[in-house]
């Protein structure tokens, strides 16, 4: 099992360094050119083509796939470099996201023509990172190196025109360097889409150039600093999965905005000059204190209005100090534990006569229809008389929280609300 | 005899022009009444077996329409204005139930014809007085272990052939109750069908005796009726909740599952992301075959006993081969 963990973790973990690699260079040029959801965009232009590709009868691996996806992606950098000449009269940004939203219903209405239109364009968004093969790592980190060496050979003029973002009347010069960047950019995207989803290629380009920025404004040093929370980010996700038993892609997106998060926070209360860091520790021990308070206040009052609702944190604190049977009287206690132990037999016999059925498929004689009949009618019966001790467990749950709101409930709010007040006063008061 | 001849013969024309008139007419009559018949009774159907079903049980005199195309993923189905426009003047709608096509609520409602609607002689859920397996309660249940987040419960059970008898029971009750001057030539249809049916059960059952209880994964929760009719042991499957991809854990776990039990084959659907098999499959060296749940979902499953002619077919070529 542990082989097949780390067969499975490999390739999608070379996949995701490869990616981090290129993507962060071309995510520090789309920051200096304030044109963050260009990324969303043209992933958005070239997932319309591979779509036309696929309505069109072509595999989105096949050469005639990737030629529809190139000339949609072709089109999109053009239409993105013809942006910056809009900025006089509307915001690049907008025309952007007016591109993005156009680009996906127009994949939403080619699809629709599609059988399995509704799979592709999930596989679009979340991608597959997990199922990366050695044949495309190798392609990959061929194709990126490539794009890589050509912006490393003419990164002069490329960051040049990055810079030059306030012009709203480009030279030529500019809008030749702005027309490379984007179909080399365009290029990347439309790979990496079709194996990480669109979802982890904005992050793969976004955030650890977001990190790398944090630090430093030398773009080399941002770079550094950006490929190697960008590498740790990816393993933490992908190990992630493995450890909570989720979607890869998902746990690598929200791995990306932990270590966002993580480095604001270093960036803030550990790495900040010495003048301000005393400041940004008071600052950010204030605004925790801010939300535990604001938090405790709300729920503790949301406890003692409506005690038969959904109450997350009263919830974790029952769990911690013993369940709400504390605040019944001996007989519903017992009523209650016993609904409690009265489904669980419910759900064990449904379990029983599942696992019965399901042997009986292939083991021994076969059963009978009316016999599958019954065997589904005990458990239907089962599973109704299951959910009527799961509405006297709930009921008695409600019953309880109405006691418990003037004991914990009334409490909580209070202790929330008068720590919102001293912090409130303690940052008034003159130093 | 000529005289004879000449005296009968304008008499032996007219007769004969008469009978062939005659005949004419009552074969227009016929045909009228049939044309009449196939434009009365119009079936709609959510799926393409439930209209295959259909079209065996009432040949030409009905005109039989579907729903969701062939080799579209039923459960992730949405539905367009021209399927209400389908359900219009609809003088049977048939459904597959459990909450696979709770979509078809909704269309009903605004479709307002009380005829077709639950209750209505036009009204066919084909689950009805079908032996269900994997039964989870009649309330909706989000977080069924089966891969379902929706129904009572596992509703592919059109994939058991044996089933057929009580869909096709269904669809004949409902089409007589809209249309009673078509009752003998709608069981004559059925009964047909299903002497076809049995002497095709047969031949399946014994092409894939060989292969009894062997192992097999899928990739989504479609086969246990198949499974069960045909004697064969579906270890687990893939996705576990619709729609969300399988974890690397939940990979690793299968591929271990895999070498363990000796699994050979990998059951997937064609509209399905292939991903995750193809890469247990290059783990463990099982082989992903894929098979067609629906009518139309793969080009030679172009009716309901095609459906298991490839099924049944590709199914016991895949694990002969692997035995091999």
């Amino acid at each position: 099992m542990l082989e097949d963990v780390l067969a499975f973790a490999a390739l999608p973990l070379a996949a995701a360094v490869i990616f981090t690699g290129i993507h962060t260079w071309l995510g520090l040029q789309v920051l200096r050119r304030n044109v963050v959801f260009a990324d969303l965009a043209l992933a958005q232009v070239s997932a319309l083509g591979a779509t036309v590709a696929v309505v069109a009868g072509h595999a989105v691996q096949s050469t005639g796939g990737y030629a529809y996806t190139l000339l949609f992606t072709a089109v999109g950098a053009l239409l993105l470099t013809a942006s910056r000449g809009l900025a006089r009269s509307v915001r690049q940004e907008a025309f952007i996201g007016v591109l993005y939203v156009a680009a996906t219903a127009a994949t939403v209405l080619v699809v629709d023509r599609s059988p399995q239109g509704a799979e592709h364009v999930k596989k679009m968004l979340v991608g597959s990172l997990l199922s990366v093969t050695a044949d495309e790592v190798l392609k990959f980190s061929m194709l990126y190196a490539a794009i890589g060496v050509l912006h490393w050979l003419v990164r002069r003029p490329l960051l040049a025109a990055s810079d030059n973002t306030g012009a709203t009347t480009p030279d030529r010069k500019t809008i030749f360097w702005d027309l490379v960047f984007y179909l080399s950019f365009g290029v990347v995207v439309t790979s990496s889409v079709g194996v990480a989803g669109v979802l982890l290629v904005f992050c793969f380009l976004i955030v650890p150039a977001l990190i790398g920025t944090l630090f430093s404004s030398q773009i080399g040093v941002a770079l550094l600093i950006g490929w190697a929370a960008g590498v740790a980010a990816s393993a933490a996700g992908i190990f992630g999965s493995f450890v909570i038993d989720a979607p890869t892609g998902a746990v690598t997106v929200v791995a990306f905005a932990a270590a966002l998060v993580i480095a604001g926070g270093v960036r803030a209360f550990i790495t900040a000059p010495a003048e301000q860091l005393r400041h940004n520790r008071r600052r950010g021990l204030r605004a925790s204190g801010l939300i535990v308070c604001t938090l405790l206040g709300i729920s503790g009052l949301w406890v003692v209005v409506a005690p038969a609702a959904d109450h997350p944190v009263l919830s974790a604190i029952e769990m911690a100090t013993g369940g709400p049977e504390r605040f019944l009287t001996p007989r519903e206690r017992a009523d209650y534990l016993d609904a409690a132990a009265v489904e669980r037999r419910h759900k064990a016999e449904v379990d029983r006569l599942y696992d019965l059925e399901r042997r009986s498929r292939w083991q021994g004689g076969e059963l009978t229809a009316d016999e599958v009949r019954r065997i589904g009618s005990v458990q239907q019966t089962l599973t109704e008389m299951g959910r009527g001790e799961r509405f006297v467990v709930n009921y008695l749950r409600a019953r309880a929280r109405e006691r418990e709101r003037w004991y914990i409930g009334l409490p909580l709010a209070a202790f929330g609300f008068v720590g919102i007040a001293v912090i409130v006063w303690t940052t008034r008061r003159p130093q | 005899m000529r005289s004879l001849g000449g005296a009968r013969g304008p008499c032996g024309l007219r007769a004969l022009f008469i009978f062939l008139a005659v005949s004419l007419a009552v074969l227009g009559a016929l045909c009228a009444a049939q044309t009449a018949a196939a434009q009365g009774v119009r079936l709609v159907a959510t799926t393409s077996d439930l209209a295959s079903l259909a079209r065996a049980v009432t040949g030409d005199l009905a005109q039989v329409e579907t729903i969701i195309p062939p080799a579209a993923d039923p459960e992730a189905f949405q539905p367009r204005p021209s399927d209400l426009a389908k359900l219009k003047g609809a003088s049977v709608v048939a459904r597959v139930g459990l909450g696979y096509d709770h979509w078809l609520d909704k269309l009903l409602q605004k479709h307002g014809d009380a005829a077709v609607n639950r209750g209505g002689p036009g009204y066919v859920d084909a689950s009805v007085g079908i032996p269900l397996i994997e039964v989870k309660g009649r309330s909706l249940d989000a977080t069924g272990r089966d891969g379902h987040a929706h129904g009572l419960a596992n509703p592919h059970y059109w994939l058991d052939p044996a089933n057929a008898e009580v869909m096709t029971g269904g669809i004949a009750e409902a089409v007589i109750r809209v249309a009673p001057e078509l009752t003998e030539k709608i069981i004559a249809n059925r009964d047909e069908f299903l002497d076809r049916l049995k002497a095709r059960r047969n031949e399946w059952e014994q092409l894939l005796a060989p292969h009894r209880a062997a192992r097999l994964i899928a990739y989504h929760n479609t086969w246990p009726y198949f499974a069960r009719r045909f004697r064969l042991d579906i270890v687990d499957v893939i996705e576990v909740k619709e729609g969300v991809s399988p974890s690397p854990a939940r990979l690793a776990k299968l591929a271990a599952l895999i070498r363990e039990q000796k699994v050979r084959v990998i059951l997937h659907e064609p509209f399905e992301p292939e991903e995750a098999s193809q890469l247990l499959a290059r783990r463990t060296g099982a082989v992903v075959l894929k098979l067609a749940p629906s009518v139309g979902s793969m080009p030679d499953a172009t009716h309901y006993l095609a459906l298991f002619d490839y099924n049944v077919g590709a199914l016991a070529r895949a694990l002969s081969a692997a035995s091999n």
